[in-house]
């Protein structure tokens, strides 16, 4: 198992992927956040910040198509979550689905709804596409997290492969031997799984950890090609910042 | 839905949010770090990824129906509940920025929801029971599974309550769409977390987080807590007997009267016992829940001790 399909556009020189990574993050997180705070109604602010968006994207040279297939498995969580807003908003019923009724209110507040949230995942999906795993760590590192927090996610990420395939054994080796037929058998097979799991799962961190340190681990992963901040990115990144933060004032100063 | 995606929260819940969050994970990593000490490093990755991996795992629970484990109080009755809220943030964060699976505007609310109230008010549940009734095997599982279930429902009332904060859904249908959605959740997250403990504890004992039996003070406030949680729980069945539920409340809302129909089913239709009227309903109905918990968690002990 693998993620580096995730990572193909993280390679591509762009404008994009030449900044820091610490610089995507925090444009990706300004956008999102400034998206999902526009206040209900906004509809001209969020095409703004919707084109915005498709300028991001057109400069990192991330094709469409890859976009739209990775919006697609959130997108679909999304819609499921805005579709209870149709039955859930008190207002004036205009169409009566069972027992339950859609509202003129429920309908405005799950378009917008959702359009706040496919503006905001498409710029999360700009970021993961740009930005390996590696790099999305050494980024959170330079914005302060915990160092606790970012160790966990860059050995827990050296970890899932091997865990993911041992657990793929472990199932594999029980099928084999026709274990797990029914339904609670296989639900005691899963938990034998599961368990053995975490066991191996503490193991191999602690092994793992030994030989980190046998090579010199003190804590920081170190990095072949850091990028480092330079004027360029700096002033983009605060332009980018203030004419989000515009937008979304704006919108609040006029509802 | 346990991941609140981007759109869903207004500025002030997710700024508020955050902040809480922050404080909490604050806390946190000044608590793990003097718990695990050295060891911090490779037991946070390899429960990281251990989280992730199970919840690629799909149990099947009858009927067509199956669940993942969430994974927060399991990890806590390993590493202690300070370490599981780093661990569950760190899935947290990884699922929003790498899957979109919960916004990145809305981690501080996801967060907060499942790292810090999920993992702190499971583990509490955890602790409570086991002050309540000692630390042997059957009790630790039990206790497990009743806090995994717990922690479940914590985690749907916390998104249920953000987004009638954030005025997206008035909190009545909230409530019940998403905490009874979680509700039922939570019997499958009870079941998960009661079992393995179960098994890691018969095979590999000294991963478990041990938990020092009560003293005489911890069981007389546990003890206390409970009286005073049951009396409470008592006035508000109470209160609400006389008043219409969530769920009556939103069917008016939603224009719906033919709910009340359900109802005529139930042994006391609309809380009105044979004895005593409405309080009489109301204790019963408190001690009718809390038995079926207990029954149910025992159950789960025994049967793990027998397989």
């Amino acid at each position: 198992m693998s993620f580096h399909h995730l990572d193909q556009y993280a390679t591509v020189s762009s404008p994009v992927t030449r900044a820091t990574p610490t610089a995507r993050v925090l444009a990706a997180t300004a956008i999102a956040v400034g998206t999902a705070a526009l206040p209900l109604g906004a509809w001209e602010h969020l095409g703004i910040l919707a084109g915005l968006v498709v300028l991001v994207a057109a400069a990192a040279h991330v094709p469409a198509s890859l976009i739209l297939r990775r919006l697609a498995g959130p997108f679909v969580f999304v819609l499921a979550a805005s579709t209870g807003l149709l039955f859930l908003v008190p207002g004036t019923p205009l169409i009566h689905v069972g027992p339950f009724g859609i509202s003129d209110a429920g309908l405005q507040r799950f378009g917008f709804v959702l359009g706040r949230a496919s503006v905001a995942l498409t710029a999360a999906v700009i970021l993961v596409s740009t930005t390996s795993f590696p790099e999305l760590v050494q980024a959170l590192r330079q914005l302060r997290l915990p160092g606790a927090v970012t160790t966990a996610l860059g050995l827990g990420y050296r970890l899932l492969y091997l865990l993911v395939d041992e657990l793929e054994r472990l199932q594999r080796a029980a099928r084999s031997r026709n274990a797990g037929g029914g339904t609670t058998r296989r639900r005691r097979l899963l938990v034998g799984i599961t368990a053995a799991g975490l066991a191996r799962a503490f193991s191999r961190g602690e092994r793992t950890h030994r030989a980190m340190l046998a090579r010199g681990f003190v804590g920081d992963l170190p990095s072949l090609a850091p990028k480092s901040w330079d004027l360029g990115t700096a002033l983009t990144l605060a332009v980018l910042i203030v004419v989000v933060i515009a937008i979304t004032l704006s919108a609040h100063v006029r509802s | 839905m346990a991941h609140i995606p981007d759109g869903f929260l207004s500025a002030p819940v997710m700024a508020g949010t955050a902040a809480a969050s922050v404080a909490g994970l604050a806390v946190a990593v000044h608590r793990s770090r003097r718990h695990l000490a050295e060891r911090e490093a490779p037991v946070l990755g390899a429960a990281t990824a251990f989280v992730f991996a199970a919840q690629m795992l799909n149990f099947p629970l009858g009927a067509g129906t199956s669940a993942h484990l969430l994974g927060g109080v399991l990890v806590g009755t390993m590493l202690g509940p300070w370490a599981a809220m780093l661990v569950l943030f760190a899935v947290v964060l990884v699922q929003a920025l790498l899957f979109q699976d919960g916004g990145i505007g809305a981690l501080g609310a996801n967060t907060l929801n499942m790292a810090i109230l999920g993992v702190g008010g499971g583990m509490l549940v955890y602790r409570w029971i086991l002050w309540l009734a000692g630390v042997g095997f059957r009790r630790r599982v039990a206790a497990a599974a009743l806090a995994g279930a717990g922690s479940t429902v914590i985690v749907g009332v916390a998104v249920a309550v953000e987004l009638a904060l954030s005025d997206t859904v008035p909190l009545a249908p909230a409530l019940v769409a998403v905490g009874g959605g979680h509700a039922l959740m939570g019997i499958g997250e009870g079941v998960i977390t009661g079992a393995v403990l179960a098994m890691v504890l018969r095979a590999r004992p000294e991963l478990v987080a041990s938990v020092p039996s009560p003293s005489a003070w911890a069981r007389a406030l546990a003890y206390a807590g409970t009286t005073g949680a049951v009396t409470l729980a008592i006035g508000a069945a109470y209160l609400a007997s006389s008043k219409p539920d969530a769920l009556e409340a939103a069917a008016a809302r939603l224009g719906i009267h033919e709910i009340e129909t359900a109802y005529l089913a139930a042994p006391f239709a609309d809380y009105t016992a044979p004895l005593g009227g409405a309080l009489m309903a109301a204790v019963i109905g408190v001690v009718a829940v809390f038995t079926v918990a207990w029954v149910i968690g025992r159950a789960v002990a025994r049967r793990r001790l027998g397989a």
